[in-house]
């Protein structure tokens, strides 16, 4: 069924484009357009009384398909759609003209010519319109069951949570345990928990479950199909592989340390350790001790130098961490108190570009001072400089609370505060295609609001592989991403795009063009009455439409942007729009 | 002997941390400074127009700098105690009291006085 009766409705946005757009003008030559049984001009159509004004002209003069000329589709496109649908359309029989981005307030300068461009756009408009067909959203089932990549304290702490909520679970591990980078730390802020005890808490609780199994030694190395149902092959240890049915996969693979240039601040020498080895040793003391050794030698001062490998200049190439890793000096101040406690005459020097220990953290770094923490700020373009002479080392900074003055200390131990690293996995992140931000983690679709989703339907990310995150921000982000597959699983299906490439049986003369040119494997071959053509997979196709120049008999095409939509489009943007001059020309006459 | 990063400091006086002093004063005596907030309130305020301010002469202390502390013996003892400088403090420092802590730690130390 093509449209027949068109309406038009021409949107202000409260002078955004009425201020350089005649739209008064406009709706006037709309309205003696072929098939366009009503027109409107609406200060704002977006508005609750703009979009009921709307939908009782399309109830009161039984109009079949609209056209709403206002801003850009990212903005309104669902908002008029839904308008369209409550007032009795097939929501794909709109179009939505961008008369603001693409004209009011690119040519602020004439207006005109900008009537003049406006009224060719809605021309378009109307065509595309026209040769619309309703579509329905495709539906697709989903299965109740989620991998989850990584068994770290985010991984086991969706894998529980989803378990809670009735969804079984299977949690694949690349090492041959769990518990990620958190086994390996002491005391952690606020209960004073150690991190061997919380991952053994969470190990012994995944291990009860019946509905969550554990593999260690597994890596994901195939990933087929889509949203709600996706086939994936697992590798587990060299040898053995195994197929699973899958709704959605969420990825917690972690971050790495970055690990210090050898002779950056000194790294290599005796007595220099990073943060991580610094935490490792302290975890290994013993409480009752009352002294730290390092080398069988007691401790008695430290140095800790801040942002080693973190918010590096960009002038270091490519390869530079510019990002603060945001997590290092709440836990640098946490570890420097679990010091004082352990033995308080231990003399404790901070060297720091910014403290950066926000939220609660701050009781830390007050509590740091209070113990008798000294610090002392850097600048970026003079970094500190660590020697190692007769068994102590000796740093020397240029300290810009002491007036830029060279302070000289010597230490037993200097810890150099590194900070998180993205992880790299070739492997897994081609199985998985998803996007690498500029800082080398995995990249969410909107870091507020989708701040777990990816642009690939159906993968989340969850924890510090999506960028540097403490634990309670990591297992933060793990519960959103429970909360989405949840969401998506329980609800039995998903709704898609119906915007999806078609094939024509009686054009197609199957020459495999369109299947070369398929990014997603949306083609596959079929055979119609002993003919072999093409056929599209419309859950794998996303409608990106390269398939359609690719076919050489003009066969394929996608829906909502059919050859015969986009070419009557093409017609109407070139049509004379020379009225409008005439009609100024004439008002210069008559004035 | 291996060092990096040098540039910063060449031809550059140092000051060097003496432990020994910074727990001395840290651990032995009243001394707290620790909440001073580099602000200059006692800078502007002092009638003596004493040149090392109580402020950097703090710093020293707190982070052991003994012979920048040592320097300025004369300006240590030219306080004159008025407290002007901590009744203004806002961050409360007792700074007349650290003054005498000092004092103490310098007669003692310097002139090998005690008060036993």
């Amino acid at each position: 069924m093509s449209v027949k009766k068109i309406g038009v409705y021409i949107c202000e946005c409260g002078g955004n484009i009425s201020d350089f757009v005649d739209t008064e003008r406009l709706r006037i030559e709309i309205a003696k357009e072929k098939d366009v049984d009503s027109s409107m001009v609406n200060m704002f159509t977006c508005s609750d009384a703009g979009q009921q004004k709307v939908i009782e002209d399309i109830k009161e003069k039984h109009l079949d398909g609209i056209v709403v000329a206002s801003c850009s589709p990212k903005l309104h496109l669902g908002t008029f759609r839904a308008m369209a649908k409550r007032a009795g359309l097939n929501e794909y029989q709109y179009t939505q003209v961008n008369l603001r981005e693409q004209c009011s307030w690119a040519h602020t300068h004439d207006m005109q010519k900008a009537t003049k461009k406006g009224l060719r756009l809605i021309r378009a408009g109307i065509a595309k319109t026209l040769n619309s067909k309703p579509l329905k959203k495709l539906r697709v089932k989903t299965l109740p069951h989620v991998l989850v990549i990584g068994a770290g304290m985010a991984g086991m702490r969706a894998a529980l949570s989803l378990s809670d909520i009735g969804i079984s679970v299977h949690v694949i591990e690349k090492e041959p345990e769990v518990g990620g980078m958190t086994k390996r730390w002491g005391k952690m802020f606020p209960r004073n928990k150690n991190g061997y005890e919380l991952v053994e808490k969470l190990e012994t609780e995944l291990k009860k479950r019946d509905n969550i199994e554990l593999l260690t030694n597994a890596e994901l190395v195939e990933k087929d199909g889509h949203i709600g149902d996706f086939s994936v092959k697992i590798q587990v240890k060299k040898d053995h592989f195994f197929s699973l049915k899958v709704g959605c996969i969420i990825v917690s693979t972690g971050f790495e340390t970055y690990t210090p240039t050898k002779g950056e601040f000194g790294y290599g020498l005796p007595g220099i350790v990073t943060l991580p080895e610094f935490e490792e040793l302290l975890a290994q003391t013993d409480d009752g001790s009352k002294m730290i050794s390092y080398n069988k030698k007691q401790i008695k001062s430290i140095c800790y130098i801040y942002c080693v490998g973190s918010r590096q200049n960009k002038m270091m190439g490519e390869s530079a961490h510019q990002y603060c890793s945001r997590y290092c000096c709440s836990a640098t101040v946490n570890t420097s108190n679990q010091v004082h406690e352990i033995d308080q005459t231990i003399n404790q020097f901070h060297l720091y570009r910014d403290i950066r220990t926000y939220g609660k953290y701050e009781l830390l770094y007050t509590k740091s001072l209070e113990e008798g923490s000294l610090y002392f700020r850097y600048d970026e373009e003079y970094p500190p400089s660590v020697s190692f002479e007769n068994n102590t080392c000796t740093v020397v900074v240029k300290d810009s609370l002491t007036g830029n003055q060279n302070i000289k200390m010597n230490c037993d131990l200097v810890v150099l505060v590194t900070g998180m690293i993205p992880r790299t996995n070739k492997q897994l992140a081609n199985v998985l295609k998803i996007p690498i931000g500029q800082d080398g983690f995995f990249n969410e679709i909107h870091p507020k609001l989708r701040p777990v989703e990816t642009v690939v339907d159906g993968v989340f990310i969850a924890g510090s592989c999506q960028g540097p995150k403490n634990l309670s921000e990591s297992v933060a982000s793990s519960m959103a991403a429970v909360a989405k597959s949840a969401a998506l699983l329980l609800k039995g299906y998903v709704n898609l795009e119906p915007l999806v490439a078609e094939v024509d049986p009686n054009l197609c003369e199957w020459c495999g063009e369109c299947l070369k040119a398929c990014p997603y494997n949306a083609i596959q071959i079929t055979e119609i009455e002993n003919k072999k053509i093409a056929e599209v997979v419309p859950i794998l196709c996303k409608g990106g439409g390269v398939c359609v120049p690719a076919c050489p008999s003009q066969a394929i095409s996608v829906k909502g942007y059919t050859n015969t939509q986009i070419s009557s489009m093409i017609e109407s943007l070139a049509k004379n729009v020379d009225i409008i001059d005439e009609e100024t020309n004439e008002e210069k006459k008559t004035s | 002997m291996i060092t990096t990063n040098t540039d910063s400091q060449k031809n550059e006086k140092i000051v060097t941390i003496n432990c020994q002093f910074l727990n001395q004063m840290k651990l032995g005596s009243e001394f707290n400074a620790t909440a001073c907030i580099n602000c200059g309130t006692c800078t502007a305020i002092c009638p003596m127009e004493i040149n090392l301010l109580p402020r950097q002469l703090f710093r020293y202390v707190l982070i052991g700098a003994e012979e920048k502390v040592l320097e300025n013996v004369n300006n240590i003892y030219s306080c004159l105690l008025c407290r002007m400088c901590e009744e203004n403090c806002p961050a409360g420092v007792h700074i007349a009291e650290n003054v005498r802590s000092l004092r103490t730690y310098i007669n003692r130390e310097v002139y090998g006085l005690s008060r036993s």
